[in-house]
């Protein structure tokens, strides 16, 4: 029982981790600095299987975290760095919504998917985890970066928070159904190579730019 | 046999006859011609066997066009119109023949789409499967379209076309809706009495609306007086004439097939009442003698209404005798309106092809220059006021006839009969003062502008086919019992509950022919005596102003003025004027249009805020694609709120 709480209290401690980056991201005002909070936020995500299962690790559970440590730390924000090189993008992320209101409206969203995981019909053992509000304040960090934000790499970056939004629900699955959990990482790689490699290189070459404000010549 | 063998074989002819007509327009005029009149005679005379003869007509035949077996079917209601649809669409041919010449550029086109108008209306009256009506409803409206619009260089020919399209296509579509839901609750598409299905009732209100759109009753008729104002005068006729009989035709025929809900009788004379006191009313305000005539017909169109709605009425009361009175009113008024209301057209079509003008106030005095024209447009005139004793009075006076014995049984429906006997007085003594309006303003005093004093008499060509209209109208008038027998076999196939009822029309006939010999002695007599005394010409007296104009008579708009006002709530009519100012005033006028209330007031501005809304709409689609993610939050955050209340509620 003991090894249990340490076990919440720790995994707690990550969530809470992953919302301060979020907070973090929205304050970013650099892509790099941006990418890397992005990456390390993925890292602390992929650690939680493994801490959620701690009591029976098996080569499956082991699987999904070294596939998310690798694909969500390294591999996704190393083509986003090799992307941001090759495209030979200014270094500033050019916000619509300011980066002080962003992060406002991210500690209010915070506030708010605290508030609403509270009044959600969980199941008992999720309701002392901090795994539903710590997803619903992604997928809304990721939304206002996707809203605020003009560079086609912060808004895969905003893609990739929201990702990690709709994976923190699905850890509360991975006891259930394993196989989705890693089905879903899959998707996350299959999303990101897509994403970055077809359409940043799209928009690149047609435009010259990535800024996705010039794309709205496409609107008709 | 040998009458069914007779009328199978001539309805055979008929077909081919029209068929090669359609074909024969572009080679030869001549050959055209008389083909359309063969195949129209074969038609009346297969019609005429029908309403003279022992039975109905059937046919199946093994061709099964869109999966359903092919069924004609002519029985006394349907041969009632195929002998309208023959008449006006032969003298049509005719008066075409001098009215729309090689030189319009668009005869050949008239021709073929008109032998195939009127192909395609008798098809519409034969065929007895929902699937083939709607087939041959479909090929009407459209060859009604091509006619319309046969002068196309006009913008607004092409705008009076598409209206008339929307709106045979709105009603079509209630149609359709109409006939799939009776063949899905009768488990077929052949059509026939069924009257014993309480629970398809409901689909009246269908058809009344489908049908209703051709038929052209107020606020359906949105797209009649463009279309008959637009179109060329033979054309107006049998549009007017005929083709909105076919609405008529829908009503009558399913009213009488199908069981109506109990409130039907009492809508149809509503709807009758209102079209006749408001198409008359409108008619009167009229300066554009084409429209004036359209709006005439949305009035007769409640006229014939009224009738039904009285006969529905009475059959859903026990079949009570006074309806068959009603229907029989309204069922030679089709018939009349049919005459008087091409006559009137062509009539029409001679002032416009003489004068260049459809326009009243540009017109005045063709009295002389056009007597023969004036002469049977007065006669048309008589007639569509339902003044005795032209045909016109007739077939009202039946309508009166039933709705006054439906009124003195004192029974609960007599609150609707009465109001509709005096709204009906009401709409032919508007009527009476909208004709005299287009008659004196026409015919009468001098011309007013150029044009119409160089005004010619039409043709032999033209004038045959007029005289024969009016021939027919004078007919029906002092002999009405000569047609008594199609009518009440007509009403007979509709409610076989009122077959062999005595002829009413039998002590009218008298009077009627009295009272035509007595106007034509005065007639005479007044003549003569001019004649003898000679004519003293002298100018007008003008207060004073030594020097009269042409422009000092009284217009359409100052004839109409007073009666104007009373609609004004409805007409809304829009005045120009600047008043003359000053001891020399230079220049002075004052306009008044009556614009198409329903069309301008309530539809155009519906849609045009419909469009408004769509354009705002797209404003939203700007390809701004962090705006797009926004609406899906918003999107998804709406969604989240409904689903928490709903839970919480």
């Amino acid at each position: 029982m003991e090894g249990r709480r340490g076990v919440i209290a720790m995994l707690n401690l990550l969530v809470g981790v992953a919302m301060g980056l979020n907070l973090l991201a929205l304050g970013c005002s650099r892509l790099p600095s941006l990418i890397r909070t992005v990456a390390t936020q993925g890292m602390v995500l992929g650690l939680m299987p493994l801490l959620l299962e701690i009591h029976r690790l098996d080569w499956r559970i082991t699987l999904v975290a070294v596939a998310t440590v690798a694909g969500k730390g390294l591999v996704i924000p190393g083509l986003l760095r090799r992307a941001m090189r090759a495209a030979n993008i200014e270094r500033e992320v050019q916000p619509f919504i300011g980066l002080m209101p962003s992060v406002l409206l991210g500690a209010g969203g915070t506030i708010l998917a605290v508030a609403l995981a509270g009044a959600l019909p969980l199941l008992p053992e999720h309701a002392e985890l901090l795994l539903v509000p710590g997803a619903l304040a992604s997928v809304l960090t990721g939304f206002i970066l996707l809203i605020g934000r003009s560079k086609a790499i912060s808004q895969v970056c905003g893609y990739l928070v929201l990702e990690n939004g709709i994976y923190l629900f699905g850890l509360l699955l991975i006891k259930a159904t394993p196989l989705l959990v890693e089905a879903g990482v899959l998707l996350d790689l299959t999303v990101g190579i897509f994403v970055l490699g077809i359409i940043i290189d799209r928009i690149q070459r047609a435009f010259d730019s990535l800024d996705t404000r010039k794309l709205t010549s496409l609107h008709e | 046999m040998a009458v069914g063998l007779l009328i199978g074989v001539m309805l055979f002819v008929a077909t081919v006859c029209l068929l090669a007509a359609s074909g024969l327009a572009a080679r030869s005029a001549r050959a055209s011609f008389a083909c359309t009149v063969a195949g129209t005679a074969a038609g009346l005379v297969a019609a005429m066997a029908v309403l003279l003869g022992p039975g109905d007509w059937e046919w199946t035949s093994a061709l099964a066009p869109g999966g359903e077996n092919f069924r004609l079917q002519l029985d006394g209601l349907a041969a009632f119109f195929l002998v309208l649809v023959c008449v006006v669409g032969c003298a049509g041919a005719a008066y075409a023949c001098e009215y729309w010449p090689e030189s319009t550029g668009s005869a050949a086109r008239g021709r073929a789409w008109w032998n195939a108008l009127v192909l395609s209306m008798g098809a519409v009256l034969l065929v007895s499967n929902g699937v083939h009506f709607l087939m041959a409803w479909e090929a009407f409206a459209l060859c009604g379209y091509f006619l319309i619009t046969l002068d196309n260089r006009y913008a607004g020919v092409r705008a009076a076309g598409w209206l008339y399209l929307a709106a045979s296509h709105v009603g079509t579509l209630a149609l359709i809706a109409f006939f799939a839901s009776l063949a899905q609750s009768l488990g077929t598409w052949d059509l026939g009495p069924t009257n014993d299905v309480p629970s398809i009732a409901p689909l009246f209100w269908l058809a009344l609306f489908g049908f209703g759109m051709k038929a052209g009753f107020f606020p359906c008729h949105i797209w009649l007086p463009s279309a008959h104002a637009n179109a060329p005068s033979h054309v107006s006729a049998i549009m007017s004439g005929v083709a909105i009989k076919m609405g008529v035709y829908g009503i009558v025929r399913f009213g009488g097939w199908l069981p109506v809900p109990d409130a039907a009788g009492y809508v149809v004379i509503g709807i009758g009442a209102a079209s006749a006191v408001l198409g008359i009313a409108f008619a009167f305000a009229q300066n554009d003698v084409k429209r004036l005539l359209a709006y005439c017909s949305v009035e007769n169109i409640g006229v014939i209404l009224i009738g039904v709605g009285a006969a529905l009425l009475a059959r859903s009361h026990g079949n009570a005798a006074w309806g068959g009175l009603a229907l029989a009113g309204a069922l030679l008024h089709v018939w009349n309106h049919g005459l008087f209301k091409s006559l009137l057209f062509f009539g029409a079509g001679s002032v416009l092809h003489a004068t260049g003008t459809r326009e009243m106030s540009r017109l005045g005095g063709l009295w002389k220059s056009m007597p023969w024209t004036a002469g049977l447009f007065a006669v048309g005139a008589v007639a569509v006021a339902g003044l005795p004793p032209l045909n016109g009075f007739a077939g009202e006076w039946l309508i009166y006839l039933g709705l006054f014995e439906g009124a003195t049984t004192r029974a609960g429906f007599a609150w609707a009969v009465l109001p509709a006997a005096i709204l009906l007085a009401t709409a032919g003594s508007l009527a009476l003062a909208a004709f005299a309006k287009a008659g004196g303003v026409i015919f009468l005093g001098v011309p007013r502008t150029k044009p119409a004093a160089g005004a010619h008499e039409c043709g032999p060509g033209m004038l045959a086919p007029m005289l024969a209209l009016a021939t027919a109208c004078t007919v029906i008038g002092v002999a009405p019992s000569l047609v008594w027998m199609p009518v009440a076999r007509a009403v007979g196939t509709w409610n076989p509950a009122w077959s062999g009822a005595a002829n009413p029309l039998f002590a009218l006939g008298p009077a009627q022919l009295l009272l035509a010999v007595l106007a034509a002695a005065a007639g005479a007599l007044l003549w003569k005596k001019s004649r003898a005394n000679g004519l003293r010409r002298a100018p007008t007296w003008d207060c004073g102003f030594c020097r009269p104009t042409a422009r000092m008579q009284y217009t359409g708009g100052s004839f109409a003025g007073i009666a104007s006002g009373w609609f004004a709530a409805i007409f809304r009519t829009e005045h120009k004027s600047r008043r003359p100012r000053g001891p020399f005033p230079a220049s002075a006028f004052h306009l008044d249009h009556v614009p198409e209330t329903v069309l301008d007031r309530m539809i155009r501005p519906t849609g045009a805020l419909i469009e408004k809304l769509s354009h705002a709409a797209l404003g939203l689609q700007h390809g701004r694609l962090p705006f797009y993610i926004l609406y899906l939050v918003a999107g998804l955050a709406v969604l989240g709120v409904y689903v928490f209340l709903e839970a919480a509620l």
